[in-house]
């Protein structure tokens, strides 16, 4: 435990930990401000569907002049704003994935440049309070590759929605929904669990 | 205080009045939105009130029960619609008072050529805006805001009896998005503030 190999790997672990952390908060909340907005999103796409269903000439609504238009006009403007809303949140999120991404980068490469010597021995060595460097690369790993793919799949959804697009704009509030993934959320959290005292014994 | 602040707190005659009319119509457009969030809520209100009810007849249909206790969403309904009908009333008197702007501006207007001549003043009196500009702003918003009250009217009448819920749902939301004010009147009141003076510019 004594190689300075050891403790300089030790200190980035515990910089990318304490980065994984902070944004997790982050990315939560992010994530909780886009629930309304994908609410409000769904709410206009359903009254942009029920004015495309219904004929405003067989309406009370029929002597007033470009109604249809003019009502689909707003409905589209409102939809932008709120998909802009929803696209600025997106760039939250990106800022979250790529300060985890960066530090676990830098702590791969620092590994990555002292294999020569930490052996498996050293790298699976591990203490009640510190787990092993091969595990806590894993656990960083797995948290970095979360958030990376989640970013990618919730901005291909939101790029794919358009505000004539009616039939995806209905559907965006589900989908988005189900790129919701609570046991890997869990995990990141389980293993930051695992380190805490790790990451507090500097 | 800045110097144009001091300038405008000091104008008299047309410019005074064309400064308050402007403030007026920024005031009532704020009333407008804030009757209309109200009105919104009333209206949802009322078609939920319908959709329960359509749903509790369905169950008594099924159920084929003799008398059905429909009287307190009728009453709740009925109460809904007369408070729909109170803000509906308020935004008449809104679009009154606009009217009052408009023809007072249109007043200025036809001062201003008596005074100098058909062609009318010949330096503006705040910034760049001719009286002219300021009738043709006035208009622009009334008639807007005009069509949409007549809008909120068949809502109003209409909402309570439909029985389709695609048309209670474009009610609702020709409620909510003013078809009839687009980006521009928000924008035309922006325009007579920064030229009045009351937005710094």
């Amino acid at each position: 435990m004594s190689k300075p190999e050891v403790s300089s790997v030790h200190q980035a672990l515990r910089k990318g930990f304490k980065t994984v952390e902070s944004n997790q908060q982050v990315w939560r909340s992010v994530l909780a401000e886009c629930d309304p907005l994908m609410v409000s999103l769904g709410n206009l796409a359903e009254q942009s569907r029920a004015l495309s269903r219904i004929h405003i000439a067989n309406t009370p609504l029929r002597h007033f002049p470009d109604l249809e238009e003019r009502l689909g006009f707003k409905l589209s403007l409102a939809t932008d704003t709120v998909l802009l809303r929803l696209h600025e949140k997106m760039s939250s999120l990106q800022s979250v994935r790529d300060a985890i991404s960066n530090q676990v980068v830098l702590v791969v490469q620092l590994y990555e440049q002292n294999t020569d010597s930490l052996d498996v021995l050293t790298v699976t060595e591990r203490s009640p309070i510190t787990p092993s460097i091969a595990d806590m690369l894993e656990w960083l790993q797995d948290a970095e590759r979360h958030y990376r793919q989640q970013f990618l799949k919730r901005k291909t959804l939101l790029q794919m929605l358009r505000a004539d697009n009616l039939s995806l704009l209905e559907s965006a509030p589900n989908r988005w929904k189900s790129l919701e993934s609570p046991s890997a959320e869990d995990g990141i959290t389980d293993s930051l669990c695992k380190v805490s005292f790790f990451v507090d014994s500097e | 205080m800045t110097s144009a602040n001091r300038k405008c707190s000091a104008v008299t005659g047309s410019a005074r009045k064309i400064k308050d009319n402007v403030a007026d119509w920024h005031n009532l457009m704020l009333r407008w939105e804030k009757l209309n969030e109200v009105g919104f809520c009333v209206a949802a209100n009322i078609v939920n009130i319908k959709l329960s009810r359509n749903k509790q007849q369905q169950l008594v249909d099924e159920s084929s029960s003799s008398s059905s206790s429909s009287s307190p969403p009728a009453l709740e309904l009925q109460d809904e619609c007369s408070k729909l009908h109170d803000i509906v009333v308020k935004m008449v008197a809104i679009v009154t008072k606009m009217e009052h702007l408009m023809t007072s501006q249109r007043g200025i207007r036809e001062l201003e050529e008596f005074q100098f001549g058909p062609e009318g003043r010949t330096s503006p009196l705040f910034h760049t805006w001719s009286t002219e500009q300021f009738e043709s702003s006035s208009g622009f918003l009334w008639e807007a805001f005009s069509q949409e009250l007549k809008l909120k009217q068949a809502v109003l009448q209409e909402v309570a009896h439909t029985t389709d819920p695609d048309l209670d749902m474009v009610f609702l939301s020709c409620w909510l998005h003013q078809p009839y004010t687009p980006p521009q009147t928000r924008q035309n009141l922006e325009a007579l503030l920064l030229e009045t003076g009351h937005r710094p510019l």
